[in-house]
């Protein structure tokens, strides 16, 4: 959220006329959101690269259309679910192997049709994620990705536990108040 | 903090927290499913920010160029040849500050000997141009003939770094559609090749993209294509 408060009017006037300063600042404010909802669709990190930098340059093509008097993220959300779902028809397309020679992490293996809602959950918790401070967000990473309990935690980070079980829950409660707007109508807001 | 809050926060980190309803918790578990999801966690490859400034960049610099007077720029397009598919080989500028442009074009057929001592090295460079499947990428190659075989430098903008098991391979190809690999890489901004048979026998430079897992032969997936033509 604090590079995304860099991306004033200014910058976004900047961004539509391919300033490589103003495409910098976006890419670093929104690339990671960009990136996850990318990720999400597609599975596969190489791939969603791919997708990133389509939605970057697809944004910067529609600029035209861009309101500079508003905040890029609804809009740019929308961009990177479209440019995702387009690498992810493009792969659909490719020539079939024989099941038993494709790899068991074949991104085509897996069925990736993440609905509109996900893609806007992904985004804004990627989001909230961000806004965390760092241990607080390492400690919701090991919880929750990596699986760990907080005795666990606390022997990775050689931290004591309390001071896990403290941290936890401070980042949960930043997490829950403003992951709040999700709640009850969430097609009530702009989806990616 | 109001109690549902606490509660909130509570089962969002793990907990179990009665008070709530079957909705709330139907709510937050869908928030938890999201903190598990490599997604929320997965990082970009750093280099990424400047393939995505170069493409834009890139793009604008066309787009710049198309909306330039009409006059000059259809004298330049005479002139200059451009990226547009059509290919063609052109001196580096370090032969061709040896004399104006035309008499090293001419010249450049005979400097294809071998070299002596004190002689500029055999090189040749071409224009390499993005396929469809690559519409925005473009750049050049140079070619030069050394004693361990050729020496290709590729320099390509337009084209997403590929990492993770996916990566770009180039090929020279012969008139036949014999293909020889000339190395693979993840980023074509900036890259040396090498080849094992001459340019001139195989004149044709593609890159494509390919997949670790898959077998070795080329996906067939073409980004980018270039060929040398000797002039007349």
């Amino acid at each position: 959220v604090g590079a995304e408060a860099l991306v004033d009017r200014g910058v976004r006037r900047r961004f539509r006329e391919g300033d490589a300063d103003a495409v910098r600042l976006v890419y670093r404010a929104y690339g990671r959101l960009v990136y996850a909802v990318a990720y999400r669709t597609l599975g596969d990190p190489g791939l969603a690269e791919e997708a990133t930098q389509q939605a970057f340059l697809q944004a910067w093509r529609a600029a035209a259309s861009l309101d500079e008097e508003r905040e890029m993220a609804p809009w740019l959300a929308t961009i990177a679910r479209r440019a995702a779902i387009d690498v992810h028809r493009r792969e659909q397309r490719r020539p079939a192997d024989a099941l038993e020679t494709v790899a068991p992490d074949d991104p085509a293996l897996s069925t990736r049709d993440a609905s509109a809602e996900e893609l806007y959950g992904v985004w804004e918790v990627r989001r909230a994620v961000a806004d965390l401070a760092p241990d607080e967000q390492e400690i919701v990473r090991l919880q929750h990705f990596e699986g760990l309990t907080h005795g666990e935690i606390a022997r990775r980070l050689d931290l004591p536990e309390g001071t896990v079980k403290s941290r936890s829950f401070r980042a949960h409660k930043r997490l829950a108040a403003q992951l709040q707007h999700m709640r009850h109508e969430p097609t009530d807001r702009p989806l990616p | 903090m109001a109690p549902s809050e606490h509660d909130r926060s509570a089962y969002l980190g793990g907990e179990d927290s009665p008070a709530l309803t079957a909705a709330e918790r139907a709510e937050l578990d869908e928030v938890r499913a999201l903190l598990r999801s490599p997604a929320t966690w997965a990082e970009p490859d750093p280099g990424l920010e400047q393939s995505v400034v170069d493409a834009i960049a890139s793009e604008a610099g066309r787009h710049a160029e198309a909306e330039a007077p009409a006059a000059p720029r259809r004298r330049r397009a005479r002139r200059e040849p451009r990226r547009t598919g059509r290919t063609w080989w052109r001196p580096i500028p370090a032969l061709a500050g040896l004399a104006a442009a035309a008499a090293v074009v001419a010249a450049l057929v005979v400097a294809v000997t071998s070299g002596g001592g004190s002689k500029p090295p055999v090189q040749y460079a071409m224009v390499v141009s993005g396929t469809r499947l690559a519409p925005l990428a473009g750049g050049d190659a140079t070619l030069t003939k050394t004693e361990s075989g050729w020496r290709i430098e590729l320099s390509a903008n337009g084209l997403p770094r590929l990492a993770n098991g996916r990566y770009y391979e180039a090929w020279l190809k012969n008139p036949a559609g014999v293909l020889v690999p000339v190395g693979t890489f993840n980023d074509a901004r900036k890259v040396t090749l090498w080849a094992g048979v001459p340019p001139t026998a195989f004149p044709s430079l593609t890159v494509t993209r390919q997949r670790v897992g898959a077998n070795q032969r080329s996906s067939r997936e073409r980004v980018l294509t270039g060929t040398i033509r000797a002039r007349r």
